[in-house]
């Protein structure tokens, strides 16, 4: 259990002011006001705030709307509340362009980052600051595609269920038919489509995985490019190395003969 | 709901009081989809290590903490983002944060004590933050009283750094001065007492007379007791007390002190924990190896293999770890090998999936057979990273249970254990010790020496017919000899007055050459005996079971007898209370070891509902103990 000792800290604080003054230690106000100045302004924290703020407004706007946005919408219930399909289209465009501006100004804030400072430690918290905001907006955007999806069915399930309203006597039986035939099909279709959303989900997952990899095979690429290179030099230098000492050989083969043959100059001029 | 209240561990606790720290001193919100506020995190190595083993890196970035950085390093100043710290409040970290707060680091600062805060080094604090105008920035000042590392649900130690401040050869060295003893033992009350704050319980303790059990359990009733007649400032009211006021009962808190039973931390093991702390770097759940130590010869004239350093992390979230850690050795071996079985059928059904795929629009039946698959194709993904995660978890285990099965194989640990184990149960002996003292293959000197000491210690004999022996000691030279009498000596004066029983333990084994594996698996165990280990009580387990059943036993009879809530100075023997404990905290004074937490835990298991925590001063492997007994003794040997 842990005991708040801030109200301790403050009365410290008087007395130390206290005793202080009674010695004469002051503390020109000044001063404080160089302290400060010297703070290095950074606008990278308001920035982030800035699009933190964002997504919480779109966070919010999502979860207003989402009662009317997922409602059925019965018979009973009044207009007033129910939402058009336009509405709906509407609140999807531009939640899909407000995710991909916040997605742009993180990706923008991720160079300017890596740009301007110099000290590792900075590079590495702004990293993890960038990280938890892309986490924040990964998290908001799961809300619109689970609401969306949600719509997507709801759409399928309603139009199964419109009956159409004129249908004369003789026609009648071929129409229940007709209808019973479409509903049918419209099952398979409603299947189709069910699981064609499941499989985009599953795509959206794949490509996250993919584009993960491709950093990493970027990288891959490079070393494999960078070993070449290496290896190429570590050959021209093999090469260099067995001319170097084919010629050395050269020269001490002459040499020695050269050797030899004084000596036998020497020796025939001797006797 | 009480009763899951009442049953949070201490780890649990703890982890807890971190979080609520991490937060900036306030309860964290259930809400997941909150907005993110980042901090950095500056801890001292106490701080550390209370941390690690209870949050990972990971567990840190998810609550915002961007950087984890050491208090007395080199610090950039990050003047948009707050602070919070971790350290004790020593002389050079209370410089160290006064200079911080000079050079203007961070945007604000949360000031978290591991223990309490003294008056003055507040007031340095103080005017420190006065002279750099940054009083308004210290946002918060806390003491956090959690003075200890928990490493599992039901165990604790006091501390890592430092420990040989506290250490079995600091307490009982010869030449030690009163004042050290009482510098060791306050350290070691006040991180117990944060352990009761933490806990929330105010226990009723039962204490040996004579030794540093003693000392420690008097120190602690004082504390204790000063704090709750404090009213304004007791730290037992509250919410943490709530849940102790629906048990009746208060927890029994047992001292011990490592002399009373000096065979344990020497013994030969068989269970894994215990197993990786005795032949691997094992500290604070994280096992330290060499990779690539070549089993290969390396072919001529090429360098040498690098030997890569690899940690691992054994967590309580590692399921395998927490269902076999207790586990024998070849039960362990067998279950790796069934958990990779099982991946290895998850990860088939995801490959089979992909050819069924390839079915797809070649007929009718097509579009159903879709929906099936679909449906398992989603199932797969969504289980992709749990499948992951249990791969690595197997490679893990593989890895350290082969790194131990080497040692137990080139060391032949399996008949030393056996051979200890009777010695212990006093029941007949197959083998002469010389046998196994001179064969060569058998252990390191260090393996043989605790041989030695185990059976001196249990046969009781007499040193001066022991040394005859000494000249079977392979590959000893002098020295070793000298201080190897040295030990005996010792060991024999610490046993003299109790000679320790080690109850009667009984061990089969299940044929000699009894190939636990089929082939094709990594853990062949040829030749390494598969011994089943009955249940025995380690003299620490016997001890508790008297205290907490009540029952009555020569040994504890005469334990002191200490109740901080009573009014009156309890110099009584005779407790108060006469029904059995259901909850009981175990320390040992002077260092403890794995295979004594093991014992208490199956002591534990044996008894429904009951509870047993088990802490010690420090957590030694017999290679560590060894030195410290002899360094004890150094300043009485004569170099040759």
């Amino acid at each position: 259990m842990a005991v708040d000792r801030t109200l301790l800290f403050k009365a410290s604080v008087k007395t130390v002011k206290t005793r202080n003054k009674a010695i004469g230690i002051g503390f020109d106000s000044t001063k404080d006001e160089i302290f400060k100045r010297t703070r290095p302004k950074s606008g990278f924290s308001p920035k982030a705030k800035e699009v933190i703020t964002n997504i919480t407004k779109l966070k919010d706007f999502l979860l207003q709307h989402r009662k009317d946005y997922v409602s059925a919408g019965s018979l009973i219930s009044s207009d007033l509340t129910r939402m058009t399909d336009s509405e709906r289209d509407q609140i999807d465009q531009d939640a899909q362009i407000f995710m991909r501006t916040c997605s742009e100004a993180i990706k923008q804030l991720r160079n300017e980052a890596e740009k301007k400072v110099t000290s590792s430690q900075i590079k590495e918290h702004r990293g993890a600051v960038l990280d938890l905001i892309e986490m924040y907006l990964k998290g908001v955007c799961k809300l619109y595609s689970e609401q969306r999806a949600i719509r997507v069915k709801r759409m399928v399930d309603k139009k199964r269920l419109y009956v159409p309203v004129k249908i004369t006597f003789y026609f009648e039986q071929e129409n229940q038919r007709l209808v019973s035939e479409m509903n049918s099909l419209v099952d398979e279709v409603r299947q189709i489509e069910g699981k064609v959303v499941e499989i985009s989900r599953l795509q959206e997952i794949f490509a996250e995985k993919v584009l993960q990899q491709e950093t990493e095979i970027d990288s891959i690429h490079q070393l494999v490019v960078g070993a070449t290179e290496n290896v190429k030099e570590g050959n021209e230098d093999i090469r260099e190395a067995i001319k170097n000492n084919a010629g050395f050989r050269v020269w001490i083969l002459f040499f020695l003969v050269m050797c030899s043959f004084s000596l036998l100059f020497l020796d025939w001029y001797d006797s | 709901p009480t009763t899951s209240k009442m049953a949070a561990s201490v780890r649990e606790k703890q982890t807890v009081a971190l979080k609520r720290m991490l937060n900036f001193n306030a309860p964290p919100l259930k809400n997941t989809a909150a907005e993110p506020v980042w901090k950095v995190l500056i801890y001292d190595r106490f701080g550390q290590d209370i941390i690690s083993p209870l949050l990972s890196v990971k567990e840190l970035r998810d609550m915002g903490i961007t950087l984890h950085l050491l208090l007395h390093s080199d610090r950039d100043p990050i003047p948009d983002v707050p602070a919070i710290y971790f350290v004790m409040p020593t002389e050079e970290n209370i410089d160290r944060i006064c200079q911080d707060l000079r050079n203007q680091l961070y945007e604000s600062y949360y000031l978290n004590f591991i223990s309490a805060i003294s008056r003055s080094k507040l007031e340095d604090i103080a005017s420190a933050a006065l002279a750099a105008n940054a009083v308004s920035q210290v946002t918060k000042v806390f003491d956090q009283y959690l003075n200890f590392i928990t490493l599992e649900d039901d165990m604790f130690i006091l501390c890592h750094q430092n420990k040989e401040l506290i250490s079995y050869h600091a307490i009982n060295r010869p030449d030690i001065q009163d004042t050290d003893m009482d510098a060791i033992m306050d350290t070691i009350v006040d991180s117990l007492f944060c352990f009761f704050v933490t806990l929330g319980a105010v226990p009723i303790i039962r204490c040996p007379r004579g030794n540093a059990a003693e000392m420690v359990a008097v120190k602690l009733d004082k504390k204790l007791r000063e704090n709750l007649r404090d009213a304004r400032n007791s730290l037992f009211t509250g919410d943490s007390m709530a849940a102790g006021q629906f048990s009746f009962q208060r927890p029994l808190f047992v001292l011990a002190d490592r002399n009373v039973d000096m065979a344990t931390p020497l013994h030969h093991t068989w269970t894994y924990q215990a197993l990786i702390h005795d032949v691997l770097d094992f500290h604070l759940n994280r096992v330290m190896m060499e990779e690539g130590a070549g089993a290969e010869p390396s072919p001529a004239g090429a360098r040498p293999k690098k030997k890569s350093r690899k940690t691992y992390d054994l967590t309580a979230a590692d399921k395998f770890w927490q269902k076999h850690k207790g586990s024998p050795f070849p039960e362990v071996a067998e279950s790796v090998q069934e958990e990779l079985d099982t991946y290895r059928a998850q990860e088939d059904e995801v490959k089979r999936l992909k050819s069924i795929m390839g079915l797809e629009g070649e007929d009718e039946g097509a579009i159903s057979m879709l929906s099936d698959n679909t449906a398992k194709l989603t199932s797969a993904v969504s289980s992709l990273p749990e499948l992951l995660e249990k791969k690595r978890l197997i490679d893990l285990h593989t890895n350290v249970a082969t790194a131990v099965l080497d040692h137990i194989k080139s060391r032949k640990l399996d008949v030393y254990f056996e051979y200890e184990e009777k010695l212990m149960s006093k029941s007949t002996l197959d083998k002469s010790l010389l046998d196994i003292i001179s064969d060569p293959d058998a252990g390191t000197p260090e393996d043989k020496m605790r041989l030695f000491l185990i059976y001196y210690i249990t046969t009781q004999q007499a040193p001066t017919e022991v040394r005859a022996h000494e000249t079977e000691l392979n590959g000893t030279d002098k020295v070793h000899r000298l201080v190897f009498n040295q030990q005996i000596d010792k060991a024999f004066t610490k046993m003299a007055s109790t000679p320790a029983n080690y109850g009667n333990s009984g061990v089969k084994p299940m044929g000699l050459f009894s190939r636990v594996m089929n082939t094709g698996s990594q853990f062949v165990m040829e030749g390494v005996k598969n011994l089943v280990l009955k249940q025995h009580n380690l003299p620490v387990t016997r001890i508790l079971d008297n205290l907490m059943e009540m029952k009555s036993h020569p040994e504890t009879d005469d334990y002191r007898y200490f109740d901080p809530k009573m009014l009156r100075g309890s110099e009584s023997s005779i407790p108060r209370n006469k029904n059995p404990f259901q909850e009981a905290i175990v320390f040992v004074v002077g260092g403890g070891n794995y295979i004594e937490y093991q014992n208490l835990v199956d002591y534990t298991k044996s008894k429904q509902g009951k509870k047993v925590v088990y802490g010690c001063s420090e957590l030694f492997n017999s290679a560590q103990f060894i030195k410290q007994v002899r360094a004890a003794d150094c300043s009485d040997m004569m170099l040759l």
